[in-house]
Order: C-alpha cells, then sequence, then structure tokens
C-alpha cells in the first residue's frame, strides 16, 4: 500500500479545532455558500424524520383536516397508532418476528464472521492460501439470483424462516474487514506470549483478540443487524407464502395500499378481510418510526468507529 | 460498504504481520499444529460451498433446457439458444440501458455530491457541529429502502406535503413518485438522500491524512485557497478517488434491486426495469422459465466478472493498487 495510505493524524480523523495562522479568514460569500448548502442538506434529511414522528403522534381528526397526510405540528398529541402497533395484532407479531430474526441472525453471522477471521488472520498455517482465495473468490463473481433460489428450494428452506438467515449469513467483506483489524492492529508479540504461556487457538482468540476488539465487532455488528432488521427482497423471495412478514414487507404493503395501486387494493381487501381498518397515515407513519428507532438507538454508541472501519476494509484489506 | 472491498491482496501475507513460526514440517505434523485453525475456517468455507460455489454451478442449467420435474441429466444441452432468445428478447435492452443509464448517473452524480460534502464538512472549524452534522447525514444509510421509498412517498408524492403546499398557493399537483419521466431524477435524489453522507465518510478518511504542513508551505509561498485546494487537496485524495471509481465500474451492472421493484407499481416497468429485475420478474414471477432466467443472470455475472478484471488492470496501469495486486 503506498498511495492509497490512509493514516489519520493524531489518532482523531479531523484536525484540531481552530483556525491555523496561516489560513486566511475566507470571504463572507463562500462561507455564506458553504454553510447554505450544509443546512440545506442537512435539513433535507432532518425535516422529513420530524414530519414522520409528527404524524405518527397525530390524531386522527388532526390528520382529516390536514388532508390526510404528514404534518409538521402534531396539535392534538395521541399514542393510538402506537396502541394499535403493540395491541398484539399483526404488527406486533411482524416486530417480534423481525427482532427475532435480527437478534439471531445477528448470533449467527458474528460466529461464522470471528472464527473466519481469526483463522484466515494466522499467516502460514495448512491450508492458509486456498481458504483466503476461496473466500476472495467470491468477490469476482455471483451466483445470480435463480440458481440461489433453486439451491434453496432443494434444501427445503424455502417458506421457512431459516431461509432469510442462513444464504446471507457470511458477509465476506466483513470477513476481510475483520481479517485486516486482527492483523494490523493487534501486537503478534501478545498473541505469541499467549502462545509461549501454553493458551492454544481457542483461549487466544476469546481471552486476548475478542476483548481487544470490541470497538470493531460492534461495527460489523451493526452493520449485519441493520442487514437482518431491514430485509426486505430476501423475504420476498423466499418466503412469500408465510403468514407473519417482516417488518419491511408489512410496511410496503401499507405504502401500496395508500397509492392506490393494484398490489394495494388486494392489500386493502385483506385489510377488510380481516375486520381491520385500512392504515392510517398516522399509524403507517408509527410503523415507520419504530423501524427507525432501534437502528436510532444503537448508532450513537457506534457512529465513532465508523470511520475506522471502513479505512480498514477499504485500504489495508 | 461493499464497495470497499477493495485491497485485500493475498500478498499481504507476506507483511510481517503475525508469521506462525515456520520450520520444515510435514503435513500431519502441521494438521496436528493447526487443526484448530481449520475447524475455526470451516463453517465459513461450509457456508460459502453450500450458499455461494453450489449455485454458482447450478449456473449450467443456463445451457440445458432445464425443467425440474425430471431428473438432471434427461434435460437436454441447447448451447447458447437461451442466450439468442435474451438478446432478442424486446425487454432486455431497456432494461439493460436503464441499468447503465443509473450507474452513470451514479458514477457522474453521486461521485462529486459527496466530494463536495466532504470538503465543505472538512472545512468547518468547530468540531462539535462538525460531528452533530456527520451523525445526521450518516443516518439515513442505515435505513431500507422501503423506509425511503416510504418517506419521498409521503414528502414528494401526489398527496405529498410538498405537493400540498403548493396546491394550498394555488400551484399544481405536484407528481414525482408516479412518474415515470421524472424516475430518474427521482432515483438520484433518493441516492442522495440515503447515501451521498455516508459516501463522504472515505473522502473525509483521506482529507484528515494529508498533512497540514503542505497547506502551510504552499500558503507561505502565496497560494490562496483554490490553488491550495487544486495543488494539494484533489492530487491528496486522488488515490481513494481512483480506488472507489474502479469499484464503481465493476458493479455496474449492479444498481440494487430494491429501489426499483419498489417503485415498479407506481412509475411503471418501461422506467424502473433494470438487470436484476429483469431477472426477478422473468424467471421467478414470470413464465419465461428457470433456465431463461439462470441465462440473464449468467449474462450479467459474466459481463460483471470481465468488467472487474478491466478495471483492475486500468488500475494498475495508473499505478493504483485496485481490487488485487499484480502477483
Amino acid at each position: 500500500m503506498t498511495a492509497t495510505e490512509i493514516t489519520p493524524r493524531s489518532g482523531s480523523a479531523f484536525r484540531k479545532s481552530a483556525r491555523p495562522m496561516w489560513d486566511e479568514e475566507p470571504s463572507l460569500a463562500g462561507k455564506l455558500f458553504k454553510a447554505l448548502f450544509l443546512v440545506c442538506y442537512g435539513a433535507a434529511i432532518v425535516l422529513p424524520l420530524w414530519a414522520v414522528l409528527a404524524t405518527s403522534l397525530a390524531s386522527e381528526e388532526a390528520l382529516t383536516r390536514a388532508g390526510g397526510n404528514l404534518l409538521l405540528v402534531p396539535t392534538e398529541v395521541s399514542l393510538q397508532a402506537y396502541r394499535e402497533i403493540f395491541s398484539g395484532g399483526a404488527l406486533t407479531d411482524s416486530l417480534l418476528l423481525t427482532t427475532a430474526l435480527t437478534l439471531g441472525g445477528t448470533a449467527i453471522s458474528m460466529a461464522f464472521t470471528i472464527c473466519g477471521a481469526y483463522a484466515l488472520s494466522r499467516t502460514g498455517s495448512l491450508l492458509h492460501r486456498p481458504i483466503l482465495w476461496f473466500i476472495l473468490l467470491t468477490f469476482l463473481f455471483g451466483p445470480g439470483m435463480y440458481p440461489s433460489f433453486l439451491v434453496v428450494q432443494q434444501l427445503g428452506l424455502f417458506n421457512s424462516y431459516w431461509s432469510l438467515i442462513l444464504p446471507g449469513a457470511v458477509g465476506t467483506f466483513n470477513i476481510i474487514i475483520l481479517r485486516a483489524f486482527f492483523m494490523n492492529s493487534i501486537p503478534g508479540e501478545l498473541i505469541d506470549a499467549a502462545k509461549m504461556d501454553g493458551a492454544g487457538e481457542f483461549r487466544t482468540l476469546f481471552r486476548i483478540v475478542l476483548p481487544m476488539s470490541k470497538a470493531i465487532l460492534a461495527v460489523i455488528a451493526l452493520f449485519y443487524a441493520v442487514g437482518y432488521w431491514n430485509m426486505y427482497f430476501g423475504a420476498v423471495l423466499y418466503t412469500p407464502g408465510l403468514e407473519t412478514q417482516p417488518i419491511q414487507v408489512v410496511l410496503q404493503r401499507m405504502l401500496m395500499s395508500t397509492q392506490g395501486l393494484p398490489e394495494g387494493a388486494q392489500a386493502a381487501a385483506q385489510y377488510q378481510a380481516q375486520g381491520e381498518a385500512a392504515p392510517t397515515a398516522a399509524l403507517k407513519m408509527a410503523v415507520v418510526v419504530c423501524t427507525i428507532i432501534p437502528i436510532v438507538i444503537m448508532y450513537p454508541f457506534i457512529q465513532k468507529h465508523f470511520t475506522k472501519a471502513v479505512i480498514t476494509g477499504a485500504v489495508k484489506g | 460498504m461493499a464497495t470497499l472491498q477493495s485491497t485485500a491482496p493475498p500478498d499481504a501475507d507476506r507483511s510481517p504481520a503475525r508469521p506462525v513460526v515456520r520450520r520444515k514440517r510435514t503435513v500431519l505434523q502441521r494438521l496436528r499444529h493447526d487443526w484448530p485453525l481449520l475447524l475455526l475456517a470451516l463453517p465459513v468455507v461450509a457456508h460459502l460451498s453450500v450458499f455461494h460455489y453450489w449455485p454458482t454451478a447450478w449456473n449450467i442449467i443456463a445451457f440445458l433446457d432445464y425443467s425440474p420435474y425430471r431428473p438432471f441429466w434427461e434435460n437436454p444441452f441447447v448451447g447458447f439458444a437461451w442466450f439468442e432468445r435474451l438478446f432478442n428478447d424486446p425487454y432486455f435492452t431497456p432494461a439493460l440501458l436503464n441499468t447503465l443509464k443509473f450507474a452513470a448517473l451514479n458514477l457522474l452524480c453521486m461521485f462529486p455530491l459527496s466530494i463536495a460534502l466532504a470538503l465543505a464538512m472538512n472545512s468547518i472549524i468547530s468540531v462539535r457541529v462538525r460531528s452533530a452534522f456527520q451523525s445526521i447525514v450518516y443516518l439515513p444509510h442505515f435505513f431500507s429502502w422501503v423506509l425511503v421509498v416510504t418517506v419521498f412517498v409521503q414528502v414528494l408524492g401526489a398527496d405529498g406535503l410538498v405537493s400540498n403546499w403548493i396546491m394550498d398557493g394555488g400551484g399544481e399537483r405536484l407528481d414525482i413518485t408516479s412518474n415515470p419521466e421524472t424516475f430518474t431524477f427521482l432515483v438520484w435524489m433518493q441516492w442522495a438522500w440515503k447515501d451521498a453522507g455516508w459516501g463522504m465518510i472515505i473522502f473525509l478518511a483521506a482529507l484528515s491524512s494529508i498533512n497540514p504542513s503542505l497547506y502551510e508551505a504552499a500558503a507561505s509561498d502565496g497560494a490562496n485557497r483554490w490553488r491550495r485546494m487544486w495543488h494539494i487537496t484533489l492530487p491528496g485524495i486522488r488515490p481513494v478517488i481512483i480506488l472507489l471509481l474502479i469499484l464503481q465500474i465493476g458493479g455496474i451492472l449492479s444498481v440494487g434491486f430494491e429501489q426499483y421493484q419498489l417503485q415498479r407499481q407506481a412509475v411503471g416497468y418501461q422506467a424502473t426495469e433494470v438487470l436484476d429485475t429483469y431477472v426477478y420478474y422473468q424467471s421467478i414471477v414470470g413464465s419465461q422459465g428457470e433456465s431463461f432466467g439462470t441465462a440473464a443472470g449468467l449474462f450479467k455475472g459474466v459481463i460483471g466478472l470481465i468488467l472487474i478484471l478491466i478495471a483492475n488492470n486500468i488500475a494498475h496501469r495508473l499505478g493504483e493498487q485496485g481490487i488485487y495486486q499484480k502477483s
């Protein structure tokens, strides 16, 4: 790595706070333009999210008055929509299912990833190179949608929740990131010392390597968890026949039913058959809020490590 | 993320990382010594065998008249007949062109946006403002496409927030989210909303790795802000830009699936069909058959492979490292 070397200076990815002496004050127009650019971009992200939250808290009447769509100010705050979600109906089931898939899937994926990355970080061991190539080659060629579908069918996983976890359980890219971290950021002397003291590979992994890698493990776990939580296409492809669907599929059906589309008309008919009203804007937005909240809760703890993970993956490989 | 799989050169193994002490030993001795590592690698190898290499082998049915209802060896060999049919399919070329269009859009409009954001961000002096802004703009990267599309319909749809404002002001109903003519623009806006912020992470890191004394020296030589940007900043992040461009070229036929599938009903298939949705609707939903869908997928996979190899070759010629090293 010569040209693409990236080494954040002084531990932080940013320069220090004060303007350096040699740097002239930028012109007012330049400052204004930059501020406008950044503020507009930030507002374009924050305002819709705020409107979603406000609408999810609005009462039925306030919504009707506003034309049945998004509100910026919830005049009469009501938790009706959230009560409906958690009242034990199909939405509750879906949220529980998605939570279970996310927790179980992330645990399985992390187990695969940690074991694989550690084995590959010990260079020079038996079959090390063939195994590394076996993993790297997967980057070059994807098997294609239909053959993957066929194999899931052959394994008897079609319309089974396992098909939402197993086919995508190993993120080879995450293995490479974690392997690079193990190789570059954990001193070899430490591992050798552990070996001298008679620790086997398993003990070294669990007692020395993993405790030193908490930050990067957290980031990778977040990537996996977000993948499972946001699972949509996997469910459309592999489990179309199941009664309880992941929350993203449910949200998509709600969206279609209010856009007045053919598929939505079906969904609306389904709601009617089950004796439920078609979802109101508040209910829909409350579901959106429920899918965002777990991400927003996890996010601040892990955000500070993002840069490190991305750079490890991109540069050190 | 997946676009950054980058370097991972097997040659990195020669780095002084942590060589397992190596004497001349027989395979059996090494096995006795290394079996825990092999055991640890086994789950991943088994998983990739079953869920990557096994389906890859099944691509063979693109050359057969395959039916799942007869024994495998009774499927007749038909050569490239399915590919001929694929290239003559009136829906295939538009899907391919759409894919290329969106890929070009991504290349031409997303990179500059991310770089501009990173440059603007990097020039914010206050650390607190900077990290607050970062928290905001990284967030949408973690949202699902279902969520992004839902929010866009609610805000920019025909009955959406903005449309209502415009109509309150006496204007015409806004129609962006279900209009084939504006779909390209919509896709770009959704990308910009979801991923432009995340895209700047790598540029920010590259910017922070530029030695500040270069700027100081240039400034004392009388270089103004723009000259410093042109002669120091941009050359400083050039390797990263090239690396990312190359990775993008390799993935040019993979522009995503969910974003188009989710908006297909509202916008219509003509504007939204890309190669991945084409494969899905032809082979799994439609009745073109297993072999046809596999042939379409295989076409995409092979072109993708060729593009990656070409892009990497270009990288080497430019003196950059690319995704793997020349060995």
